[in-house]
């Protein structure tokens, strides 16, 4: 069986936001304005979240990227009343834009605050034109989204693959974070596949995975950040 | 007509027949709010959720506050009714119709708030055919339509008599009258089949209305959510539902006493006697609520407390102790005193229960959803315009439904205050004779 | 006392007849809808027990609301004095 995730390098992430600017193109994620973003409405998938430690001046920061971590077992699949969002034999969380009803509940049952709402329909301005992807889902007003993993990545070097006859390679199917990021903070690949780098990875010692004890299986692996 | 000006009971056929202009009055203020209300939905409807103050982390607000609010003010009702019904409480008689007239208003009402919520109505269809039953949503669904269906047979069965008295002693709606009252005339054998079904009724609908407030507390308590995740959550809503509904229940008694002259037969009485249940309830209320703070408290776990602490002493401290005065203290004060328990100090008390109860509902959710488990940024939540007016909209189309409601039905019931006068005496000088120790016996023995 | 009392005329005979078959029109669409439910949580395997086990709470109680309601309206004109 396969199981995409991921491994980000807390020692190498700079919080620099690459990932997050790449998420945005490649998954036409709209520009809310700067008046919606005060509100808290910003629809970005990826998110850098900042940990602070210590009190000043000795402070350590830590910025941890945060897409969804496609558990394994989903808090947020379970509530969905109409079968929007539910987990792939791949493990991924797929999101059924237009199944989803907008009730919100999966945002709500989410404790990783991955999942976004689109709370008026979104506005792709002109300039926009040459660089929407045409791979990904526009989504319109009142439905959930959340990062897919790059899902429209895999079903394309899935058919390259078949069409080359070969089996899926590692670098047949990263995401866009993962390709962006100039610190090489995040791998990304099968996690029952030895051959991939991950599977290895996430049995280093730093390897842990955020709110683990919710049992909620997060595919998405931290390695901790040790001082040097 | 002249002979049933005569009846003792015409005050109770009044409101039918007469409308003052207060009335319209009422009907005509009432009406505007509502129609405000629904042009503030449709505008919601064009632009999308995006006119209300929710925001990424705040997802819930005022709609899912109002929507487990008014389920609970309609769980009074119907429960009220049926446990005084079975109980044989004789005080009930002026009580039950207005309680289950509340219940089925309320229900339709709150009903519909998950459905304003919805950031796509137009596919709220979907729910039939693609429904899961695993998510506590459908469980909502199926129990509030049942609930809902329950509790309107349970308030339709009882006015069977009361719709044939109507439709024999007056000219309006004469059509309506006829329809609903199925030719009863009050035989034997029809008073029989009434009695049966509403037996079967009330033991019916008691366990229907507590699963209806359980499983909206499983809405939040299914989730990991810290503040949220906790198992007492289905008895400590279930509590509070009944708490506000007969809070609601007095208020509008009071109120109706007043508009439509009806102190012979509500008497202070009544009011002394409902008021100990909600005294009883404010008691419970508060122990609930103390076990609930205090497991999290000793637990100490360092999100739980996050919450805990951004209702205690954070942002939302003002609510929270806003909700324990009056929710707790000042009913228990009012209602443990002989002096201050008079009907104005019940009004007072119901008035601070309900508001109290609705900052409930605000303290659990809010709080849970500003405080995500990662230090991602959580902006405030401040309700819109839009908010306030679908609320104003929802209390006065209860208000408005309530006061139609009575000027076709009539709001006591007419029939079980007859019977109390011609049977009920007699039903219970026999019943308390039966609980009494046999005196004869004790004399045999001397 | 007027006719319409007992017997009633053909508006409110079919009224009253449409509001039983009403009741039951209900009753039947959430048995389908809920078989409905049955079936899609059988056929993506999804939650299958959960399905079944609420929807053996719920629709008896369903039946039986329709069935009072049918057994009043029922009761009640068949008990009526024969004038
Ligand atoms: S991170 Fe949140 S949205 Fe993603 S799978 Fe887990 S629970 Fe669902
Ligand atoms: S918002 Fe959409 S995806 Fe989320 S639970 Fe509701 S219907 Fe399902």
């Amino acid at each position: 069986m396969t199981k995409w995730g991921m491994v980000i390098d807390l020692n190498k992430c700079t919080g620099c936001g690459a990932c997050v600017n790449a998420c945005r193109i490649e998954n036409n994620i709209p520009n809310v304005g700067e008046e919606e973003a005060q509100k808290g409405r910003a629809l970005d998938w990826m998110q850098i979240v900042t940990e602070y430690e210590g009190e000043y001046p000795d402070v350590r920061v830590t910025h941890i990227p945060r897409p969804c971590f496609q558990c394994d077992n989903p808090p947020c699949t379970k509530v969905c009343p109409v079968h929007a969002t539910f987990l792939n034999e791949e493990g991924l969380v797929g999101q059924v834009y237009y199944r989803c009803i907008g009730c919100r509940f999966c945002m709500a049952a989410c404790p990783y605050s991955a999942k976004k709402f689109n709370y008026f329909e979104p506005d792709i301005p002109e300039s926009y034109e040459g660089i929407r992807n045409p791979d990904v889902t526009r989504r319109m007003k009142g439905v959930v989204e959340k990062c897919s993993f790059c899902h429209h990545r895999l079903s394309l070097a899935k058919d390259l693959a078949r069409f080359e006859n070969r089996e899926l390679r590692e670098e047949d199917f990263q995401p866009a974070c993962v390709e962006s990021c100039p610190a090489d903070a995040m791998t990304f690949g099968d996690l029952e596949n030895p051959d991939h780098r991950v599977a290895t990875l996430i049995h280093s010692s730093r390897a842990f995975r955020l709110d683990e004890e919710l049992g909620t299986d997060p595919k998405v692996y931290y390695l901790k950040k040790e001082d040097k | 007509m002249d002979a049933l000006r005569k009846d003792p009971d015409y005050t109770l056929y009044r409101p039918i027949l007469e409308s003052d202009r207060r009335f319209y009055w009422a009907i005509g203020f009432l009406g505007a709010v509502v129609v405000w209300a629904i042009v503030m939905y449709i505008r919601q409807l064009v632009y999308g959720l995006g006119v209300t103050g929710l925001n990424r982390t705040v997802t819930w607000g005022f709609y899912i506050i109002n929507f487990v609010f008014f389920i609970g003010v309609s769980h009074a009702g119907t429960l009220i009714s049926a446990i005084l019904r079975l109980s044989q409480a004789e005080w009930r008689r002026p009580i039950t119709r207005m309680a289950e007239v509340i219940t089925a208003i309320v229900l339709a009402i709150g009903g519909l708030h998950p459905i304003i919520d919805l950031g796509r109505p137009d596919r709220v269809l979907n729910v039939f055919f693609y429904g899961r039953l695993q998510s506590p949503l459908l469980w909502d669904v199926t129990a509030i339509s049942l609930y809902f269906t329950a509790s309107t047979v349970y308030l339709y069965v009882p006015l069977i008599p009361d719709i044939a008295l109507l439709r024999d002693h007056t000219t309006k709606f004469k059509k309506l009258y006829t329809w609903l009252s199925w030719g009863y005339v009050g035989t034997e054998r029809q008073k029989h089949v009434l009695e049966r079904a509403m037996s079967i009724l009330m033991v019916v609908v008691i366990p229907v209305a507590v699963s209806v407030h359980t499983v909206i507390s499983y809405i939040f308590s299914m989730t990991l959510q810290s503040g949220w995740h906790s198992t007492i959550f289905g008895p400590y809503f279930v509590t509070g539902a009944i708490f506000s509904g007969t809070a609601t229940l007095l208020v509008v008694m009071i109120f109706f006493r007043k508009f439509y002259h009806l102190e012979n037969y509500l008497k202070e009485i009544h009011f002394q006697y409902l008021s100990v249940l909600l005294l009883v309830f404010a008691l419970l209320w508060g122990y609930f609520t103390f076990s609930e703070f205090l497991t999290g408290i000793y637990g100490n776990e360092p999100m739980e407390m996050r919450v805990i602490q951004f209702k205690f002493s954070g942002a939302y401290a003002p609510f929270f102790w806003m909700m324990v005065l009056l929710n707790f203290v000042i009913p228990v004060i009012i209602l443990a005193f002989k002096k201050l328990k008079k009907i104005p100090g019940i009004l007072v008390a119901s008035f601070s229960v309900i508001i109290g109860m609705w900052l409930e509902r605000l303290i659990i959710i809010v709080p849970s959803l500003s405080n995500p488990r990662l230090p991602v940024v959580s902006e405030p939540y401040i309700p819109s315009l839009t908010e306030w007016s679908l609320f104003a909209g929802g209390v006065a189309a209860f208000c408005m439904m309530f006061l139609l409601f009575s000027k076709v039905f009539p709001l006591i019931s007419i029939w079980e205050i007859k019977d109390g006068r011609a049977e009920g005496l007699e039903a219970v000088k026999e019943r308390l004779e039966s609980y009494l120790p046999d005196t004869d016996v004790a004399g045999e023995g001397a | 006392m007027s006719e319409p009392k007992t017997n009633p005329s053909g508006l409110i005979f079919f009224l009253q007849i449409f509001s039983i078959s009403l009741i039951w029109i209900m009753v039947v669409s959430v048995i389908t809808w809920i078989l409905n439910l049955i079936s899609l949580s059988r056929y993506l395997h999804d939650a299958q027990n959960a399905t079944l086990i609420i929807s053996l709470v719920v629709l008896p109680i369903f039946t039986l609301l329709a069935g009072i309601l049918t057994y009043v309206f029922i009761g009640i004109r068949k008990a009526r004095p024969h004038d």
